[in-house]
């Protein structure tokens, strides 16, 4: 069997600092982000004429501001997360393979998890801009957030941990090229936002359903952040939703650093 | 001194053996090129030196120590596929991998000027590496595998899809590398380029390699000093003439070749085959070309110095410029 050491040579041995790996992968899609802008102007519009058009639908059954409250937190969840973290994520994976940087990476000290948190970080600035950009609109439509700002961060938070995990799954393992983007995103994760109640009311949803529903994380999120910014829960009241997609996220994480050393090796194996 | 050695590396695919006992060393600061054709195994070498594949028996060492995981900022790859961010400034490319292999403050922005420097980047700081020419955007790549400052660079086939003047202007830069001292393990199926750059050569053919030196004595393996390429109908009238005045012959594509065992004039071999019908006849001197067909020929057992050469033979440079012609 062939050897295998540690070694030293002459040249400067780079550390490998967890954080400056994490925060050069985020900074590295950032600016890509911001030079491309398309991806940013669409995950910008979307969610606002979404959230424009589900508040002014519900306006039926209760006030704007009533309508608008209840409606804010499922777009953000469901149309402006959903796309820009989840489809993001297969997206990256797809174009790092594409342009064959995979491959540079590969043969680079860089950390699995550091990989994961750099798109975590990443997309949570992208998160945080989209949930300014809904709350703005949903203020402007007479909306109020009701409940504590930090736990609705905390929300959006582990929501992005949520959807990069599952968008490390779909992309690992379904998408090879960018035509394969948008399969796994509609085959996987459309299901997911509608059993979660994301564009209605989970009280549709037969007793059957409402129990699968208590496993997918898109539920939890919608739930919580509903509760949060639409009724103004405390802790206590979303503590269920909270431990689940705490637990999610770091289900997430470990699906993360998996799927990206299967790419790795499905990478190895080109 | 030698700072890798490949020792015994063996390694299949499916049963397939694709690196047979393969042993090969690379001195500090040299130039070493791996020639060989397609499928003979350079490929696999590369990604065993990278530890992106484990070898079934032999081990790699770099300065001595077997390659591991451990160890991945040794060596700098630069794919032959231009593998960069192309909505990133050239700059940006470099810090990112820079800060990927952990360098961050003062020895970052030091290395990352020096790259700029030395690769003649700064005009291009502000412009996307998506909108530089495939020359430029070679030269960020290679500039990218250097941003580690690695004990030994791996350049897989450097030149590959880039136009005649970007080549020339990589050839410049890859001869500055070779003078600072960086060590560099090249591929490469242009073999007027590895004559150009490379210190030593070895031609791989069948998991291992067949011949290896300088250039000076891998030419000596053409047991001639001069080649006469001949084009006739009359072929076995040529053959006889040459048999005849004692010269060798070898087929390279549609031609015959000749091997002069002293350097002869034009004239003078078109007055040796006067009674000969010929149409056209070149003397050209021998070349790395000569001797790599002369090893991975021979090496297949294939050679027939004078049997016909296969025409899809992709190893075979000579063939492929011969029929372009």
């Amino acid at each position: 069997m062939p050897t295998r050491t540690a070694r030293s040579n002459g040249a400067p041995t780079p550390t490998r600092p967890m954080v400056g790996q994490t925060l050069a992968i985020a900074r590295r899609i950032l600016t890509e982000y911001v030079r491309q802008r398309r991806s940013l102007i669409f995950w910008a519009v979307f969610p606002a004429l979404m959230l424009l058009l589900f508040g002014l639908m519900y306006r039926n059954n209760a006030s704007l501001q009533a309508s608008f409250d209840t409606t804010a937190a499922g777009i953000l969840i469901g149309a402006a997360l959903f796309f820009s973290c989840l489809g993001g994520t297969v997206s990256l994976i797809v174009a790092e393979r594409e342009r064959r940087t995979l491959r540079r990476l590969l043969v680079s000290p860089l950390r699995p998890a550091a990989y994961f948190l750099g798109l975590v970080l990443a997309l949570s600035v992208i998160a945080f801009c989209q949930a300014v950009i809904v709350y703005a609109l949903a203020y402007a439509m007479g909306a109020r957030y009701h409940g504590s700002v930090w736990l609705g961060v905390l929300i959006v938070a582990l929501s992005v941990f949520a959807y990069v995990g599952l968008g490390f799954c779909f992309g690992a393992r379904f998408a090879k090229r960018a035509e394969d983007v948008n399969g796994p995103v509609a085959a996987f994760g459309v299901p997911l936002l509608v059993l979660a109640g994301t564009f209605f009311p989970v009280s549709l949803l037969p007793e059957f359903l409402l129990k699968l529903a208590f496993l997918d994380p898109v539920f939890h999120m919608n739930q919580a952040l509903k509760g949060v910014a639409g009724r103004g829960a405390g802790w206590v009241e979303i503590s269920t939703h909270l431990h689940f997609l705490v637990a999610f996220a770091a289900v997430a994480l470990a699906l993360g650093i998996r799927s990206y050393r299967r790419l790795l090796l499905e990478e190895k194996r080109a | 001194m030698n700072l890798v050695r490949f020792e015994r590396i063996r390694k299949s695919f499916a049963g397939k053996l694709v690196l047979d006992d393969l042993s090969l060393s690379v001195d500090r600061g040299e130039v070493y090129g791996l020639l060989g054709p397609n499928g003979c195994g350079k490929s696999t070498a590369i990604n065993v030196l990278c530890n992106l594949l484990d070898p079934d028996a032999g081990t790699v060492r770099i300065a001595g120590d077997a390659v591991s995981g451990d160890a991945k900022g040794l060596v700098g790859l630069c794919p032959q596929d231009i593998a960069l961010y192309r909505d990133l400034y050239p700059g940006e490319n470099l810090r990112f991998f820079a800060q990927v292999y952990g360098l961050s403050g003062s020895a970052q922005k030091r290395r990352v000027s020096e790259l700029m420097e030395l690769f003649g980047l700064e005009r291009f700081g502000r412009m996307p590496v998506g909108s530089l020419s495939g020359g430029w955007q070679r030269r960020v790549h290679i500039a990218v595998a250097l941003v580690h400052s690695p004990a030994i660079l791996v350049l897989d086939e450097p030149t590959s899809a880039v136009d005649l003047e970007a080549r020339h202007e990589l050839w410049h830069l890859i001869d500055a590398l070779k003078r600072t001292g960086t060590t560099i393990l090249l591929t490469t199926h242009h073999l007027d380029e590895a004559e150009h750059l490379c210190s030593r050569i070895g031609i791989m053919k069948n998991g291992r390699i067949a011949k290896e030196g300088t250039v000076a004595e891998l030419l000596a393996v053409v047991p001639a000093q001069a080649i006469a390429l001949v084009e006739t109908a009359t072929e076995d009238a040529v053959l006889r003439r040459a048999e005849e005045l004692g010269w060798g012959i070898r087929h390279y594509a549609d031609k015959l070749g000749c091997l002069l065992p002293q350097q002869a004039s034009l004239r003078a071999v078109v007055d040796a085959l006067r009674d000969v019908d010929v149409s056209a006849v070149s003397v050209q001197r021998v070349s790395l070309e000569h001797a790599y067909l002369e090893v991975v020929q021979s090496a297949t057992g294939a050679t027939s110095h004078s049997g016909p050469v296969r025409d899809n033979d992709e190893a075979s440079p000579l063939i492929r410029k011969e029929a372009g012609r």
